[in-house]
């Protein structure tokens, strides 16, 4: 017996958890942080800030903490995303 | 009625389960063919068009329709009849204080409680009786069921994708239970929350595991909830020190001595939110002595205020069991009651 079946996604989503293509270099970068808030995450970026300007030469590093740890990065945050060259997510418990 | 979604065709049963397990749709166990007759079926019963907007998820802003709500439906074993309250759980879901991003994302590991109250639970045949938190009945482990097919497939949350889960819980295949409301004399839980008693309702809450207790040893009330409240202060201890939205499962043995006590469900929630709570310093305790700092005598209720509690009659006839069910996150989602219904041209209640 044939089955006719339908596909049960959403089809026109992108599919979630895909990473951006990584950079040919960390020189000169702008890297943004954005942390959940939680207090694991303080001594982690601090730590990952000074390691990406002194071993890597990244330009400059911007930190940001969402509001809510459980809830998605606040607007203003995500509008700052394009003045990045790459970002620091998702990290931090 | 003309179907949107893109079809596939496979040649028998096992290739349908095959195409579906490989690309990453079903929960690990068999799934119904979700046909173009049985999904028509379902829209049809819930007397709605294939794209008629059911809501806006709040995560990723993704459109969410009846036509794919039904396939999902399809999938975890509904029939038309049950559909309706798989919609009316999804709408509850997508209200922002119940916060769907956290809820289905987080480490946490939480699962969608659905409890239904009303008619529609004679109807379906969903028992609130024998075996309430596990598989009860039909009715209730195939909607807890599509609830979960439908987050696996219309949002990602799928294990290491979205759903960040660390252990998970059971509850995540299914969470669907009754309140057994023909034989308790508390106001249903949906009449507490404001819906109209004969009104069907949906009831949804981001909650972790069932936490067993049993206490055959007693007849005084007092000494019954205080089995509850030492549960629930454990769960503030091992788990989360935050206030919120805990439930109760109170099975007819241990309810009985309640009611013919003349307790009433707020009777009880105001009793739990007094014996509730801990202070931070028995973080130290059980180990967490470094988050307790200079705040060891502030003190934690498990719930912010009485009404918080959702108390539920359910469970078989016989043993002094109860359980609680604690919140995932308490103060940042909370549980949502939503009537069951067709509503076309309005916003649901809040």
């Amino acid at each position: 017996m044939t089955f006719r079946v339908l596909d049960p996604t959403t089809e026109k989503a992108p599919p979630a958890g895909i990473l951006a293509p990584r950079l040919d270099t960390l020189e000169g970068k702008t890297i943004g942080f954005i942390s959940n808030g939680k207090e694991g995450t303080k001594g982690f970026f601090k730590h990952l800030d000074q390691m990406l300007r002194d071993e890597y030469g990244v330009a400059k590093v911007v930190s940001r903490s969402k509001s809510n740890y459980s809830a998605p990065a606040d607007k203003h945050i995500v509008d700052e995303i394009k003045g990045w060259d790459a970002v620091v997510s998702g990290l931090g418990d | 009625m003309q179907l949107a979604s893109k079809t596939y065709d496979a040649n028998d049963i096992s290739a349908v389960q095959e195409l579906y397990h490989s690309s990453g749709w079903t929960d690990g166990l068999p799934i119904v063919p979700p046909t173009a007759e049985a999904v028509k079926a379902c829209l049809d019963w819930a007397m709605m068009p294939p794209d008629q907007l059911i809501g806006i998820e709040p995560v990723r802003g993704l459109a969410i329709t009846a036509e794919k709500l039904a396939i999902n439906a399809v999938m975890a074993g509904c029939l038309p009849m049950h559909f309706p309250v798989v919609i009316t759980a999804w709408m509850a879901m997508m209200q922002d204080e119940f916060l769907m991003h956290g809820a289905t994302a987080s480490t946490g590991g939480c699962a969608v409680l659905v409890v239904l109250n009303g008619p529609i639970r004679l109807e379906l045949g969903a028992s609130g009786t024998f075996n309430v938190l596990g598989n009860s009945d039909r009715a209730t482990a195939v909607i807890g069921r599509a609830v979960r097919l439908c987050l696996i497939n219309l949002m990602d949350v799928r294990p290491g994708v979205i759903d960040r889960s660390t252990l998970g819980h059971p509850g995540k295949f299914s969470y669907c239970l009754a309140e057994d409301e023909e034989d308790s004399s508390w106001l249903p839980l949906h009449e507490q929350r404001g819906v109209e008693r004969a009104a069907s309702a949906v009831t949804v809450l981001a909650a972790g595991a069932p936490r067993q207790l049993m206490n055959e040893w007693t007849t005084e009330p007092k000494e019954i909830l205080e089995t509850f409240a030492a549960e629930m202060r454990a769960n503030l201890r091992h788990y989360s020190i935050h206030p919120g939205t805990y439930a109760l499962i109170i099975p007819k043995q241990l309810r009985e001595h309640l009611q013919v006590a003349g307790w009433t469900k707020t009777d009880i929630a105001e009793f739990i939110h007094e014996r509730a709570r801990i202070h931070r310093r028995e973080w130290a305790d059980v180990g967490k002595g470094a988050v307790v700092r200079d705040r060891g005598d502030s003190v934690y209720p498990a719930m912010e205020s009485p009404d918080q509690l959702l108390i539920v009659a359910a469970g078989g006839p016989a043993g002094g069991f109860g359980a609680v069910i604690p919140p995932w996150l308490g103060h940042k989602s909370h549980a949502v009651t939503l009537p069951l219904g067709v509503c076309v041209d309005c916003e649901p209640p809040k």
